[in-house]
């Protein structure tokens, strides 16, 4: 066991940053949201109607906690507490994948698995770091809540809480990771397990049944399958139970043991799902370069395409909702109008929707030019390139795929909007905003493929961490911007804040221009340059 | 002779690394020309600058009379590669692969000849196209590439160590392609570590070192550029005296031993035979030796008394 703190030391090096990343990133949302509730549900009058307004409309459960009373701490838990677990559980299941599986198919494994490290050290060196990794979320958070004044008990209940629903799904991301043949396929595994166990918490919570004051709701036997409802039973600052918590590590302790026990049960490489054989001639699509973008980027673009749906569906559904929830808290109202700009309750929230979607919509974008860089460093470019394939075609055809998925994305959710407005009685009178907003969308989202593209040819060492941090920065300025307070040309610099919206006198499209523009500046910039550009392929 | 690849004075820098430093280098039409280097002389670097991959720091590249850098994909019609290190797409079959790369050189899906082509090498090759390009082992990955290169006709091959990986046997057929397209009067640039399969492919070869070209021409030339070792026994120096041409005379282990330039073993027989020696042996510089000279700093191992190195350091002398 000598090569266990080597190990472990690696591993934390490697993730250093990206951790202080996901345990702050966690923590500041937990204290953000404070701030925010204060100011939008100050009083216990306010957080007692909002909570009848969710007994009487369950559907608003699926996206937030459990309720447990009106009290500052418990209900700030309710709006929040699901969130700051599935930060700790995609943490935890990335965090496992990418140092069991991930080292594997990388072929570092075969190396330290050749030392005295032997095959299980560094099984246990992952585990040892997603404790400690949950152990500082944990930690983070309890000190941030606590910090907002908040009672030091609750916010130690809430800190564990997520740390410990962290701590099962490390214990997911190492089986899948012993199931699975790559880092992707176990690592969409486990988030496949971690969307379905967040659905069930949510839906197990809606069909719970309320206290007789409409403060409270007792779960339904579906919250109890999913280690995010366990993570709601502790019901911090109304409750207070650990019990739960004990119940999280339990199941991560069983998951761990499962998987050392699948190690020991199978080689080096080799996994329990075995590989599909593949077919042994190419189908007519895999012709050109673009049919080969399509092909790597067809399951992720399909992905987001489901996600764009969901929304588009939520944002007409919810709509009646939010204006109902609207009319009995204007401070509610005067953050919907401060983001959707002076429109009525109803617009407002199909505005909202759409802004994030727009992020989904970049998100698709960005991944599918990223592919390009992962192409080069991979190798496999330099293989496409010395056919007679054009430097900037080939980059023109990630771009095109990039482009056509933002089209998929935002397509799903119109066709998602329209189920949802199909479901209310033949009142379409959102159906011109829901089109005007999503097809803004498209424009803003375009420019993420160019702006990507750009830092590719210019800066390509930059183009994943660089391309996704602009995201982030536009998902910031655009959509909290206008809430947090920031100035207005802050908030225009963001492609989502200046995209073509509905305003109270019609349509605003002069921003539409502005990013035409710099779709087609930008994308003639990135092909022009990419034709004096050597292959980048060192990392 | 008309030249495929043309190159002077190419010079390729990645920031402070000057990886390539004034490389000539002179492919004529048919030939197959071996590359040879130690391991970061700049050879592979060499093969992505003649695929205008990458771009000359300095320096005039010519494959078939144009730069690369300008006309790299037209020039790719003409070209088939085997890069150095050969990746595949992880969630791509071998045969799709295989396919997918002869369609973007212009091959059509239900062409015969190509489908034959590719049926022919795959048995040669026993090579199996159904599995993913991530369940392949570093020969079959290796293998691949090589059906890709192959089962497309192309004027020119550039091979970056095409047979690092396969076993004996899958080397031979490999021998048996190069055969084939040199048949067909391709011109093919081979860069490797195998000197065996370098002796026996090329008519001619170049090694690079440090980024220049230290040596170039047919395997006989390079023989003749270094010396022969005679000897034969002795219990002193003094029959040595009367033998033309003898360089680094001494007398060791009851043997005297010299060296001569490899084309002058001739002119040294007959001050031999009037001595009436015995125990002669004459040995010729094995190709090992010959490279061994240019790949190391430290030659004393395999220097036989000071012999120069190179055609240039012996003038400098
Ligand atoms: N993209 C790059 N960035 C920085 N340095 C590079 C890059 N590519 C190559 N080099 C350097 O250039 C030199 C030549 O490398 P090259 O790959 O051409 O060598 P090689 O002769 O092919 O070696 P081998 O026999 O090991 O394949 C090396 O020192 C290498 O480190
Ligand atoms: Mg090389």
């Amino acid at each position: 066991m000598t090569a266990f703190p080597a190990l472990l030391g690696q591993r934390l090096r490697r993730d250093g940053v990206q951790l202080v990343l996901w345990t702050a990133g966690t923590a500041l949302l937990a204290s953000l949201t404070y701030v925010s509730v204060g100011q939008a549900y100050g009083t216990e009058q306010s957080r007692a109607s909002i909570l009848a307004v969710v007994m009487a409309n369950p559907v608003i459960m699926l996206f937030r906690g459990l309720p447990s009373g009106a009290g500052e701490g418990a209900f700030m838990l309710f709006l929040i507490f699901p969130f700051l677990a599935l930060l700790a559980a995609l943490m935890s299941s990335f965090l496992a994948v990418r140092h069991t599986r991930g080292d594997e198919e990388a072929g570092r494994a075969e190396l330290v698995a050749a030392t005295r490290a032997g095959r299980r050290a560094p099984l246990l060196a992952t585990l040892a770091h997603g404790v400690l990794a949950n152990l500082v979320l944990a930690s983070l958070t309890a000190v941030a809540l606590a910090a907002t004044g908040l009672a030091v008990r609750g916010s130690v209940v809430s800190g564990l809480a997520a740390g410990a629903v962290g701590l099962t799904f490390l214990g997911v991301g190492l089986v899948a990771a012993q199931l699975m043949r790559t880092s992707s396929g176990a690592n969409s595994l486990a988030v496949w397990i971690l969307m379905l166990s967040f659905l069930a918490a949510g839906i197990g919570n809606a069909l719970g049944t309320p206290s007789t004051d409409l403060q409270r709701i007792e779960s339904s036997w579906l919250t109890w399958l999913s280690p995010f409802g366990w993570g709601e039973q502790t019901r911090p600052f109304a409750e207070d139970d650990v019990g739960p918590i004990v119940l999280c590590t339990g199941f991560a302790v069983l998951l761990a043991a499962v998987a050392v026990a699948l190690q020991s049960r199978r080689d080096l490489g080799a996994s329990f799902v075995p590989e599909r054989h593949g077919r042994s001639e190419a189908p007519a699509t895999l012709s050109s370069p673009i049919g080969l973008v399509a092909r790597l980027s067809r399951p992720s673009i399909i992905g987001w395409g489901v996600g764009g749906l969901v929304t588009g569906i939520l944002a007409t559904t919810l709509a009646a909702v939010i204006r109902d929830i609207g009319a009995d808290n204007p401070a509610l109202e005067r953050i919907m109008q401060a983001i959707a700009g002076g429109v009525d309750m109803e617009q407002g929230t199909v505005v909202v929707f759409f802004t994030m979607l727009g992020i989904l919509a970049a998100c698709c974008a960005v991944q599918t030019v990223c592919r390009a860089r992962q192409e080069e460093v991979h190798g496999t470019a330099e293989l496409m390139l010395s056919t007679p394939v054009d430097r900037a075609r080939w980059l023109a055809s990630f771009m095109v795929m990039a482009f056509v998925g933002i089209v998929v994305v935002i397509g799903a959710a119109l066709v998602g909007a329209a189920a949802g407005l199909a479901s209310r009685n033949g009142d379409w009178s959102l159906l011109g905003d829901v089109a005007v907003t999503g097809a803004g969308q498209i424009a803003a989202a375009s420019v993420f493929v160019v702006v990507t593209a750009v830092i590719f040819v210019v800066a390509p060492r930059l183009t994943i961490p660089l391309g996704w941090a602009l995201v982030l920065i536009s998902m910031v300025l655009g959509l909290f911007g206008p809430l947090f307070g920031f100035p207005d040309w802050a908030v225009r610099l963001s492609p989502t804040g200046v995209a073509p919206t509905v305003t109270s006198d019609g349509v605003d499209v002069q921003g539409l221009w502005w990013l035409l523009a710099a779709v087609v500046a930008g994308g003639a910039l990135a092909l022009g340059l990419m034709r004096r550009r050597d292959l980048a392929p060192a990392g | 002779m008309v030249s495929v690849i043309a190159v002077r004075g190419l010079a390729k820098h990645f920031g402070r690394v000057h990886a390539l430093d004034g490389l000539d280098l002179d492919v004529g039409e048919g030939q197959i020309h071996g590359f040879l280097g130690p391991n970061g002389s700049g050879k592979s670097t060499t093969t992505r600058v003649l695929l205008g991959l990458a771009r000359a720091t300095s320096g005039t590249v010519e494959v078939f009379g144009v730069d690369p850098w300008r006309e790299a994909a037209a020039l790719h019609r003409r070209i088939a590669y085997v890069p150095g290190d050969v990746s595949a797409w992880p969630n791509l079959s071998g045969g799709e692969t295989i396919d997918f790369v002869a369609r973007l050189r212009g091959v059509h899906r239900h062409e015969r000849a190509y489908r034959l082509e590719r049926e022919r090498l795959m048995e040669a090759f026993l090579f199996d196209p159904h599995k993913k390009g991530r369940a392949y082992s570093k020969g079959n990955r290796q293998k691949l590439a090589l059906i890709a290169a192959f089962a497309v006709p192309a004027e020119l091959y550039i091979l970056d160590e095409p047979t690092s990986g396969l076993d004996p046997l899958m080397a031979m057929v490999f021998q048996h392609e190069i055969a084939r397209v040199r048949e067909g009067g391709a011109t093919v640039l081979l860069s490797s570590h195998i000197l065996s399969e370098v002796e026996q492919l090329c008519d001619v070869v170049s090694i690079v070192r440090a980024g220049k070209v230290v040596e170039s021409g047919t395997l006989a030339d390079l023989r003749h550029l270094t010396r022969t070792e005679v000897s034969f026994a002795a219990s002193d120096a003094s029959p040595l005296a009367s033998v033309p041409d003898a360089h680094d005379l001494r007398v060791e282990h009851g043997r005297a031993r010299f060296t001569v330039d490899s084309d002058r073993v001739s002119s040294v027989l007959p001050a031999l035979t009037a001595l009436h020696v015995e125990g002669l042996r004459i040995e010729p510089p094995s190709l090992e030796e010959l490279f061994l000279r240019h790949y190391g700093d430290d030659v004393a191992v395999v220097d036989h008394g000071g012999a120069p190195r190179t055609r240039r350091e012996a003038a400098a002398r």
